[in-house]
């Protein structure tokens, strides 16, 4: 009988000890934001880009890096959390975070004028604790001042990391080949043709250092490479001609095409690019 | 018809310690100006302890006490404070009517709400007491009996039945009849409402006339007085001068405090919120500078106001001591109200307006933005920078367990096509082609960069009704070692331009 009693008290003592800690801990309410993208959350130790963290996706200009930030934003903006991208060469196109899944009314997007409010503005945005991801564009500086990417300063780097950590964020590094960051995790991203883009985890503290994966394209932009080519599998027969002349739509085989012949409207997606790699090769 | 009574004991000094919490416990007077002399209106509790009276000359109440201190006493202030406490107790009554200096009447009709009579006199007392008001609460049916009860009365909070007014008001003063009839009853001998209750009234009537009468049914607990609500003003402002020009924050931060929890209880009165307020700082001697406050999430809270104040303030240079402030609402919006669970913390709205008005100062209101899609086909035209006003958390029950119940706006098809990056203004670049016209090569960054697949044309036109037309043939091009590029042959030139990158 006194052992039962000591039992259940043991077991009251641990539940209360539970409940204490979790009082104690800050409120958190993802640990870490799945992207979406299958391949890509595979790869990553906790599943998802972990919160209160900076981690840095390192690649050439086109290699998919914004499209994973924009599909991290859109996955917090599900859960109703706001986020903020700070904006430094100020390329982000909205409509295609829109497409992404972004809500435009719960992303703040900055626009500093000088390199150096970048990564103050992000220490800011990130230390608050009011927005539960932020993105830090480094790939160039604003306003097409410099033309590589930005650097940041060690001490810089370590501000952000200490903010990330008390505001509960996470902290998105985009950067430059030439210029990489001080990310927490560095993951490079590079783009192999028409297959899609290769992730490869170059540093972590949770391990997985050199695992990869490749993310397809149609996982970023579905569209782009879903629909099937209406011209046919080749490009058309190459005229002789003097004056350049480009590739033009052949004419339309059912219904009104618009004046001009041109489509109507921009009701029909532009077709895949797999169709075209073959022939674009022959021609070289 | 119920009615409440709020009476604020020494009203000009309370808010005087309200205004100036330093005051607290000191002796300090506040003065008039009656016929070319300086006399005491209102003495604080100390003074009085002193013997300072009001009604005193100042020369013989510093006489009394060395260390008095004296401001002046300003009948439209009192008056204006006075409105706001009515304006907030709109939140628990319909209707307010002052009853200056220092008191006012409120419609009890609405006391079922709020667990009755003696919870609407709580409820009235703790919202006055969040503000830092002492004051004395009664309802009754009778305007006379509510005041005079609370005036004269000896519990601070006290409901009178319908019907038993004339037996509450018996035991008070004849002074509570505060009206020349008293002397009259008083020479009779009469020293208590009771007393003159229990006279005939055909002998009252004959000795005093109508206003006699009037007093003798007020005593008999009969007040005929119509209730006559006050009408809101439409622009819902604060002001204050302060005593003596301040020179730095700390002493700003009292006077912004007074302010700004008058005008949020004000606020909640109505159930609105304030979306965006100006503060203009009256500068001495001359000269005066706004600071536009505004907000991304509308609020009624004094607290998150208040920081958000200290934080623009501190970064606002002004060219001489403040010696005045006034607050105005500029826009408003229906405040919702939030519903917090165990364990969220409000706090979470203060500091995204603080970093976002710290973001803002630094960096300047342009450089925030949120972006709002536009109908048009021109692709750097396609959106729009509008300020960051993000919809309210859903916390709680509604946040967690409710799955969301609106439906998400389909996206147009064409943004699907779009690249996530568009360079600022389209960059030329030079490109290799056949004799036939298919894209080899272009040149991008310093590098020959190999064309590795091309999808196109989409032709976007437009605008030809207006001084930008536009007519461009859209191309996706694959090129080695960078990917998808968005890039456009201008029909005006015929040349290549790089848009976009597929990133």
């Amino acid at each position: 009988m006194s052992g039962t009693a000591e039992k259940v008290s043991v077991t009251v003592e641990a539940l209360r000890e539970q409940i204490r800690r979790l009082q104690a801990a800050p409120r958190k309410y993802l640990a870490a934001l799945r992207t979406g993208v299958e391949t890509f959350d595979e790869l990553l130790p906790g599943g998802g880009l972990p919160l209160g963290q900076v981690v840095e996706l390192w690649g050439e200009a086109a290699s998919g890096r914004t499209s994973l930030a924009l599909r991290a934003v859109a996955s917090a903006h599900r859960e109703g959390r706001l986020c903020a991208y700070v904006d430094g060469p100020g390329e982000l196109y909205p409509p295609a975070a829109v497409a992404a899944g972004v809500d435009p009314a719960r992303l703040l997007i900055v626009r500093p004028k000088t390199a150096e409010q970048l990564a103050w503005s992000a220490v800011q945005l990130v230390r608050s604790g009011a927005f539960a991801c932020v993105v830090l564009d480094l790939t160039r500086g604003p306003a097409g001042r410099s033309e590589g990417g930005v650097r940041l300063s060690p001490a810089e780097g370590k501000r952000l990391m200490d903010a990330a950590g008390r505001g509960g964020s996470l902290l998105l590094l985009l950067t430059a080949p030439e210029a990489p960051g001080d990310g927490m995790m560095r993951l490079r991203t590079e783009a192999r043709g028409d297959a899609g883009l290769s992730v490869e985890v170059v540093r972590s503290r949770q391990g997985g250092i050199g695992s990869r994966t490749l993310v397809p394209w149609r996982a970023l932009y579905p569209e782009l490479t879903g629909g099937e080519c209406p011209w046919g599998p080749e490009l058309l027969p190459a005229e002789d001609v003097t004056v350049p002349e480009l590739p033009r739509e052949r004419a339309p085989r059912e219904g009104h095409r618009g004046i001009l012949g041109q489509r109507p409207g921009r009701d029909t997606p532009m077709p895949s690019l797999r169709p075209n790699l073959d022939a674009g090769a022959a021609l070289h | 018809m119920r009615l409440g009574y709020l009476h604020f004991p020494r009203f000009p000094v309370q808010r005087k310690v309200i205004e100036l919490p330093e005051l607290a416990g000191r002796p300090f007077v506040l003065v008039e100006e009656v016929r070319g002399q300086q006399r005491v209106a209102c003495a604080s509790t100390s003074a009085l302890k002193a013997g300072v009276r009001p009604g005193m000359t100042l020369t013989a109440a510093n006489a009394l006490e060395s260390s008095l201190r004296h401001f002046p006493y300003r009948p439209e202030e009192e008056q204006r404070a006075l409105v706001g406490i009515g304006e907030m107790l709109m939140a628990l009554a319909p209707g307010f009517q002052l009853s200056a200096p220092d008191g006012l009447w409120f419609d009890a009709g609405a006391a079922h709400l709020v667990k009755g009579e003696e919870g609407l006199c709580a409820k009235v007392l703790a919202l006055c007491s969040e503000q830092g008001w002492r004051g004395r609460v009664v309802v009754a049916s009778e305007k006379f009996t509510a005041r005079a009860l609370a005036r004269h009365g000896a519990r601070r909070m006290d409901v009178v039945p319908e019907g038993e007014g004339a037996q509450a008001l018996a035991p008070l003063p004849l002074g509570a009849l505060e009206g020349p009839e008293q002397t009259a009853f008083a020479a009779l001998g009469l020293t208590t409402l009771g007393e003159v209750a229990v006279l005939p009234v055909g002998a009252v009537t004959a000795r005093g006339g109508a206003a006699g009468m009037r007093a003798h049914t007020r005593c008999r607990g009969g007040d005929e007085t119509p209730f006559i609500a006050e009408v809101l003003e439409e622009v819902l402002e604060e002001r204050l001068t302060l005593e003596w020009p301040a020179e730095s924050l700390e002493p700003l931060q009292f006077a912004l405090k007074t302010v700004l929890d008058r005008l949020c209880g004000r606020l909640g009165g109505r159930r609105r919120a304030a979306v965006r307020l100006n503060l203009t700082l009256k500068l001495d001697p001359s000269g005066q500078a706004v600071v536009p406050l505004t907000l991304a999430r509308p609020t009624a809270q004094a607290k998150m106001l208040l920081e958000l104040t200290r934080h623009r303030l501190s970064d606002v240079r002004l060219e001489g001591p403040v010696a005045g402030l006034l607050l105005r609402v500029e826009e408003d919006c229906e405040d919702r109200g939030q519903q917090l669970a165990l364990g969220d913390a409000p706090e979470g709205d203060a500091a995204l307006e603080v970093v976002l008005s710290r973001l803002a100062t630094a960096l300047g209101e342009d450089s925030l933005f949120m972006a709002a899609l536009e109908d048009t086909h021109r692709p750097e035209d396609a959106y729009e920078a509008r300020a960051f006003r993000p919809p309210p958390m859903r916390r709680g029950l509604e946040g967690e367990l409710l799955q969301s119940v609106e439906a998400a706006e389909p996206v147009p098809e064409v943004l699907r096509e779009r690249p996530s990056r568009m360079l600022g203004s389209p960059t030329t670049i030079d490109v290799e082609m056949t004799a036939s016209g298919e894209l080899l090569a272009a040149r991008l960054g310093g590098r020959r960069r190999r064309v590795m697949a091309m999808v196109g044309p989409e032709r976007l036109s437009g605008d030809w009704w207006d001084a930008r037309p536009y007519s461009r043939d859209y191309y996706r091009v694959h090129f080695e070692g960078l990917g998808p590029a968005w890039v456009f042959r201008d029909a005006r030139d015929g040349r290549f331009y790089l848009q976009g990158l597929f990133d």
